[in-house]
């Protein structure tokens, strides 16, 4: 079976969502209720074979905030896929050869990971579990079970979510921590070269940030490689 | 005769040419020899054999040569100490293109052949012609980006000074690459047997060179199994190791060869033909539908002599090399490497432990045999 197909299951017509709202906070949001049901919604790429598998999944996340595309059969475009749908979550098969596209999937794209649910029909997979990075990927433990799978779904979601928010802080803060540290050398290197005391040296960055529209950052680098190569 | 710890295992392997010593060790009974009830677990992806391993559901498995480096930094998964005890195989790899990049080759290079092993630079028009006319970029296939075909497909463009931004690298595992060739998905790949003969024997590309032609002689499979895993049943390590080093020797033999390509081809195994599992085992790189073989005698290289050692001893030379490789594929930005991972890695110790079980053991063989 090379072919592959995409079917949406769902009764709402197929639009492919903004992945970016995975990370927005809905309780910020103060659109109508309609619109807020479709920010809600989460796109669901379905990887399995089983075409009658697929199908009690997808009747079983009917009326839900779930909307399921399936991809029978593996192939290629599977990434073009990923890319085309930008799904919220993978659902897919453990022992399916496409668990390699997507492990290099998640090596590339460190700006758009995605939680990845796998299902194995073996009962072992509770010990896999706990060697998987937590947070990126979330097993299922035995067979996906359709009066199962909205809570499975939604805490594989709501992991993903706060994985993220740690990944991200802990990202902002090591980019500040950078930063403080390239404004101190700058703010130095202008002591030194201009004699002046370090609030001077301070204002005079700042200054210059604000004359130029520039981030207080980027002045600092600027004066580093211009200081440093004279 | 050393007590094993542990003496049922469950072994995983991937489906492919050189997964041939666990087969051979399974089927000629050289498991059995050192105490061990070994079944062995067909798998369909590298990450996937890797969890089970470091889950342990696998007590070891074969693997690519450089996954237990990555496994024990953490690159993609959770940083899990895996060792390796025994180099498998050598080479095995080949880079095939589909009939239509074939084509585009000869007439945008304005040839009537081409020459074997192709010379990547032919590649450069090709690339300049698909900029031009606003074309997608050339897109290549490897199978995991863990893997010496990933290394060996960017060497290869690299002495072309094509660079892997002027190309689209991706995975694609092994099972689906011909079908993806065939289909135009993807203009060429780096897969291992039997994925390269097959394609060939379907008319759908044209091996242009092996990884032979690219590195010689490095590392390709690898046993590997937990640290942890080795320190409660060291025993069943070296038994394991042994077996499995028996099974190398004894694929030394080209007519050996040619019955472990009847082995490998059962459905349990490969569940492929013999006349694509063959070639490469006795030596042999199909090449084009229309076009003779090549003589590559080192195509799958399991075990041989040379100055200094086996060539199944995982010394640490052969782990450094492949760190530097990861390492031009930026694959290690940002990463903290220890001092002493490739030596926590690679075991040449265990290795060495193991031989001389294995000589004492075929020592009191011939004496029994008087």
């Amino acid at each position: 079976m090379l072919a592959w197909a995409l079917q949406c299951f769902s009764h709402k017509a197929f639009q492919p969502l903004d992945h970016t709202m995975l990370g927005k906070s809905l309780s910020a949001s103060t659109t109508t209720s309609q619109s807020k049901v479709a920010s809600d919604e989460l796109c669901i790429l379905l990887i399995d074979e089983n075409v009658q598998r697929a199908e009690s999944i997808s009747s079983a996340l009917n009326n839900s905030r779930y909307r399921i595309s399936h991809l029978a059969s593996p192939s290629m475009s599977l990434l073009k896929q990923v890319n085309d749908i930008q799904p919220d979550i993978i659902v897919m098969d453990i022992e399916s050869p496409s668990r390699d596209i997507l492990e290099s999937l998640q090596a590339i794209s460190h700006f758009n990971p995605k939680p990845v649910v796998m299902f194995s029909s073996q009962q072992d997979t509770n010990m896999i579990n706990q060697s998987i990075e937590s947070g990126v990927s979330a097993y299922v433990v035995g067979d996906i079970d359709p009066v199962r799978v909205k809570p499975i779904l939604d805490a594989a979601v709501a992991r993903f979510r706060e994985f993220q928010k740690l990944k991200n802080e802990l990202t902002d803060t090591k980019q500040q921590l950078a930063s403080r540290k390239t404004i101190d050398q700058a703010k130095r290197l202008l002591m030194k070269k201009k004699n002046i005391s370090e609030d001077e040296a301070f204002h005079a960055m700042r200054k210059t940030a604000m004359d130029t529209g520039q981030k207080l950052d980027d002045v600092a680098k600027t004066l580093i490689s211009l200081l440093t190569s004279l | 005769m050393i007590e094993p710890e542990k003496s049922t295992l469950t072994l995983g392997f991937i489906p492919l040419t050189d997964s041939a010593p666990l087969i051979v060790a399974k089927e000629m009974g050289f498991f059995s020899q050192w105490g061990l009830d070994v079944s062995l677990q067909k798998q369909n992806s590298w990450a996937t054999l890797r969890d089970k391993l470091h889950a342990g559901l696998l007590d070891a498995a074969q693997m690519l040569a450089p996954m237990p480096l990555a496994s024990t930094l953490g690159l993609g998964c959770v940083p899990t100490p895996v060792i390796t005890p025994l180099v498998l195989s050598l080479n095995g790899n080949a880079i095939t293109l589909s009939e239509k990049l074939h084509q585009e080759i000869i007439s945008e290079n304005k040839i009537s052949h081409l020459t074997l092993p192709l010379a990547a630079y032919l590649l450069q028009k090709v690339i300049a012609k698909r900029k031009q006319q606003g074309r997608p970029k050339l897109q290549f296939a490897t199978v995991f980006p863990y893997s010496c075909h990933f290394y060996q497909l960017r060497d290869w463009l690299a002495s072309a000074d094509i660079s892997d931004k002027e190309v689209d690298i991706i995975t694609i595992p092994p099972v689906n690459m011909v079908a993806h060739l065939q289909s135009g998905e993807i203009d060429g790949c780096c897969v291992g047997g039997p994925w390269n003969a097959k394609a060939v024997r379907a008319g759908t590309g044209l091996t242009a060179l092996t990884s032979f032609d690219i590195w010689q002689d490095s590392p390709e499979k690898v046993l590997g199994l937990l640290e942890s895993f080795f320190k409660v049943n060291p025993n069943t390590v070296i038994a394991l190791t042994a077996a499995l080093k028996q099974a190398c020797i004894w694929l030394e033999s080209i007519p050996n060869r040619f019955e472990a390509a009847r082995l490998l081809s059962s459905v349990q195994y490969l569940d492929a033909e013999v006349d694509v599992i063959a070639p490469s085992l006795i030596g042999s790189c199909l090449t084009h539908i229309s076009m003779p073989p090549r003589a590559i005698p080192s195509y799958n290289q399991f075990s041989r002599s040379h100055n200094n050692g086996s060539i199944n001893v995982p010394e640490h030379v052969r782990g450094e090399w492949l760190m530097s490789q990861m390492n031009n594929a930026g694959q290690l930005t940002g990463i903290e490497v220890p001092d002493n991972l490739v030596k926590r890695v690679f075991r040449p110790d265990i290795y060495q432990q193991m031989r001389l079980v294995l000589e004492d053991q075929q020592v009191q063989f011939f004496r029994r045999s008087g």
